[in-house]
């Protein structure tokens, strides 16, 4: 049969124009404006040349880490120094941990002594600098082992039994988290290693000797490292109990369990220590880091340590939370919620317990719809946060195009 | 005797597997020229080794400068075997050895590496297949480690050096795949089950315990014998992390190929894919790709064309900017970016009587774009530029007959008539 391409012609057309019109990508959902009280902005310590990503705030210092890569010449290798006396933080000066590409995490000893530094995403380490004067941090170790040279994601410090330790979750292949004694910084020593997570374990929080491990599609697990009644330690943690929250779509089977929180509130009450927070870090729907986000915050009775549950959530429509820092003594979390800015909620009281029309169909409480959200902040800038901080005073995000904003702290509402 | 080290073992394997077939080129012939005329009584065997010696300079490539380098890309040894209804196909690529740090490939990226192509695994295909007839349809079940019925021919087997971006949009390989095809007339049908992780290195083996976990279909028409027409759709879970747990795949693909000369034109191939990254049945990404390509003789030379438009995900580039974490975590997907690229090579096959020798030139220009804004990778910062050329110039080699169409297996090649008579078989 000899070839006729006229008769081609058409279908071809026709296939070329649908697979070019394809091409296309989704676009980010539109975040949901909050239309109640801001969190003020006091001031902007700005800074462009890298991504800027978690910080953390002593006194008159913050501590900012940076992320990926944003020139050649700027990758995430720095750590910044503001000093955040004045109403405008400003950078006293910049430390740069070599063959690093991203500094995701950073923590002040509780005793402001050492500055703990996590480096990743090759090359995984923790990075210990002495803040005798806290303006000049000078480096004291870096720690790295077969264990943690995956990366490590995140490192949190805190204290079991009166010594320093640093809980170090590791990049998978073969995530774990890796648990090491800085009662010596200039010799750290790993105590424990325990493969862990799905797929991987991404933050902890260690209160009252127990570790509550976030442990993404898996939920969060809290451990007894001392504190409970299981005979747990730190060099062998005993498993207390399992919560996998609900994720912020039904159409999610994980629980994205991203960091995790435990509320000691300072006011008292019956339900001073009852509730964990959960936050949920699931992508945006088609996007990507810097332009969109999902995830909720989750409630956890913890009652029953064996048997926490999940009893009420917080969601913000178009966007996803990343890091918490809680103001015990006011009773109010603040959220970093990526291109929804900083979110304050009331968490005082019991969560659990709501009118029907304030429950979600799975009988949880909502808790915008209890009127817990107190403020937002930055919600209206051209801001993706990553991290927040309140010092007892305000309440820095780090923003991770432009750097770090000091805000003024929320008020309680009127009882 | 024993090897301390395996790329010793393999090294040696090499040399072994080159001196067999430089001894049995007119072996290798017999048995390709006994599967062409699909005798079914006889035993078939072929054998084929080639490699693409090249040298290729990018400019600029990542942190704003410009990269010259030389490879040994592809380098194959591809059996095939039959006897009756059972054949068996084996393809040994040794990229692991030369093209550990990649290839440089402005765009390609996957299972680690970025703008450089990687190296594939050592054991490519080798599968089993079972053929047989029933009056005129064809059936086979083919098993093994190969290449999963999806997509279009993998790109080793199209006249280009460079491979396209959408590799790993366009086509699904190296798994443990069970695939069931039937073939009717100018219909074909495929069916499989594999496992969805990607390699993590070209030494390491699938995991076995997924198998099963991913599955994909595949149908191709010949409605006329000029042109091939195939649609196909693959569900795979967790390719990015081996262990599971990580985003899930939608994959679609659409390609017409022309199967025999047309005009002036030899060879052609159009085609689009899309793949939808999931967290559970929520689309997190979309990542598209058309592609349009074709070869045409002039004078003693072929001169090939291609275009391509894709969007390739961005991830953390490690200390190495052309490597990132093969095991992603959260904050993975830093951004995407559309790759336009047009592509031209000239090859000229030089008289051999026992090789296949084809120098050839090579040049691309791309323009890469961030598709969302703001966008953590910014190619006009990583690259400093958006207009980026590449040029290679080298060797393809090759001996013995090519001895299977690569990536399908029995019944699932299509347009093979299948034996009418009964008692008869389908033989590729």
């Amino acid at each position: 049969m000899a070839f006729r391409p006229r008769r081609f012609r058409g279908p071809l057309v026709t296939l070329s124009a649908a697979a070019v019109a394809a091409c296309s990508s989704d676009s980010p959902t539109a975040v949901k404006p909050f239309t109640g009280p801001s969190l003020s902005i006091i001031g902007h310590g700005q800074t462009t040349v890298r991504y800027t990503a978690e910080l953390w705030t002593r006194g008159n210092v913050a501590y900012t880490t940076t992320w990926g890569q944003r020139s050649p010449a700027a990758v995430g290798n720095a750590v910044y120094i503001w000093n955040i006396g004045g109403n405008t933080p400003t950078m006293a000066d910049s430390l740069i941990v070599e063959n690093a590409t991203t500094l995701g995490d950073i923590q002040v000893s509780d005793d402001g002594a050492l500055l703990v530094v996590a480096t990743e995403r090759d090359n995984g380490s923790i990075v210990i600098y002495d803040l005798t004067d806290p303006l000049k941090p000078s480096r004291v170790a870096r720690y790295q082992t077969p264990n943690t040279t995956n990366g490590v994601h995140t490192a949190e410090v805190a204290r079991v039994d009166g010594t320093l330790y640093a809980f170090l979750s590791i990049d998978p292949p073969d995530a774990r988290l890796v648990i090491v004694d800085l009662s010596n910084p200039e010799d750290p020593r790993e105590v424990m290693v325990r493969t862990m997570g799905n797929p991987f374990v991404h933050d902890v929080f260690v209160r009252d000797g127990l570790l509550f491990t976030a442990l993404w599609n898996d939920g969060v697990t809290i451990w007894d490292v001392g504190g409970g009644s299981k005979g747990g330690t730190l060099a062998d943690p005993v498993q207390i109990g399992n919560v996998r929250t609900a994720p912020w779509s039904p159409s999610v089977t994980g629980s994205e369990a991203h960091n995790v929180w435990w509320f000691h509130d300072a006011g008292g009450s019956a339900d001073a220590k009852r509730f964990v927070f959960v936050g949920e870090e699931a992508p945006g729907t088609g996007g990507s880091v810097l332009n969109s986000s999902n995830g909720d915050i989750h409630v956890v009775d913890v009652s029953d340590m064996s048997a926490p549950r999940e009893v009420a959530f917080y969601h913000v429509d178009g966007a996803g939370t990343h890091n918490f820092s809680v103001d015990e003594e006011r009773g109010i979390l603040y959220a970093a919620y990526y291109n929804a800015g900083v979110r304050a909620i009331d968490v005082r009281g019991d969560l659990s317990t709501c009118s029907g029309d304030q429950k979600a169909a799975d009988g949880r409480c909502d808790l915008r719809k209890m009127g817990r959200e107190v403020a937002a902040g930055l919600a209206s800038a051209q801001t993706f946060i990553w991290g927040v901080h309140f010092d007892g005073s305000f309440v820095y995000a780090s923003d991770m195009l432009s750097g770090i904003w000091k805000l003024a702290a929320a008020s309680r509402p009127a009882p | 005797m024993r090897f301390r080290h395996p790329r010793v073992a393999i090294a040696f394997a090499i040399a072994g597997a080159i001196q067999l077939v430089l001894s049995l080129p007119a072996l290798a012939q017999t048995g390709a020229d006994a599967m062409e005329s699909r005798d079914s009584t006889r035993a078939s065997f072929g054998l084929r080794a080639q490699a693409i010696g090249l040298a290729t300079h990018v400019d600029p490539g990542p942190a704003e400068r410009s990269y010259t380098e030389g490879y040994l890309a592809q380098p194959l040894i591809m059996a095939h075997g039959g006897v009756r209804h059972l054949q068996g196909v084996l393809t040994l690529d040794f990229e692991g050895l030369t093209l550990e740090r990649g290839q440089l490939n402005m765009g390609a990226y996957g299972e680690g590496y970025a703008d450089r192509r990687h190296p594939h695994t050592y054991l490519h295909e080798a599968m089993a297949v079972a053929s047989g007839a029933f009056g005129r349809v064809g059936v086979s079940l083919a098993g093994g480690k190969g290449f999963v019925p999806f997509g279009t021919d993998d790109p080793m087997t199209r006249p280009f050096a460079a491979y396209p971006v959408n590799h790993h949009l366009a086509q699904i390989l190296e798994r443990y795949v069970a695939i069931a095809a039937v073939s009717a007339g100018p219909v074909t049908l495929e069916g499989a089950a594999f496992n969805g992780d990607e390699p993590t290195s070209p030494g390491a083996p699938p995991d076995a315990s997924r198998f099963g976990d991913s599955w994909a279909l595949r149908a191709t028409v010949t409605p006329v014998s000029l042109v091939e027409i195939e649609g196909s759709f693959a569900s795979v879970t967790s390719p990015e992390i081996a262990s599971g747990g990580g985003r899930d795949q939608r994959k679609w693909s659409a390609g017409a190929r022309l199967r025999q000369p047309l005009g002036r034109l030899s060879y052609a191939l159009v085609e689009w894919a899309r793949t939808d990254e999931l967290v559970g049945d929520v689309k997190a990404n979309q990542f598209t790709s058309f592609l349009a390509e074709g070869s045409t003789a002039l004078a003693r030379a072929t001169v090939s064309a291609r275009f391509e438009n894709t969007t390739r995900p961005e991830e953390e580039r490690l200390t190495d900017p052309f490597r990132y974490s093969r095991h992603p975590t959260d904050l993975s997907i830093i951004g995407i970016t559309r790759w336009q690229i047009g592509t031209i090579a000239v090859s000229t096959p030089l008289p051999s009587r026992r090789m296949d020798i084809a120098p050839f030139v090579e040049v691309s220009y791309a323009h890469p774009t961030e598709e969302l804004t703001p966008s953590a990778f910014v190619p006009q910062d990583f690259y400093g530029s958006t207009s980026i050329w590449s040029a290679s110039v080298g060797l393809r080699l090759g001996i013995g007959s090519m001895v299977h169409r690569m990536g399908r297996y029995g019944a699932g090649v299509p347009n093979v008539r299948s034996v009418a008579t009964a008692g008869g078989q389908h033989v590729h």
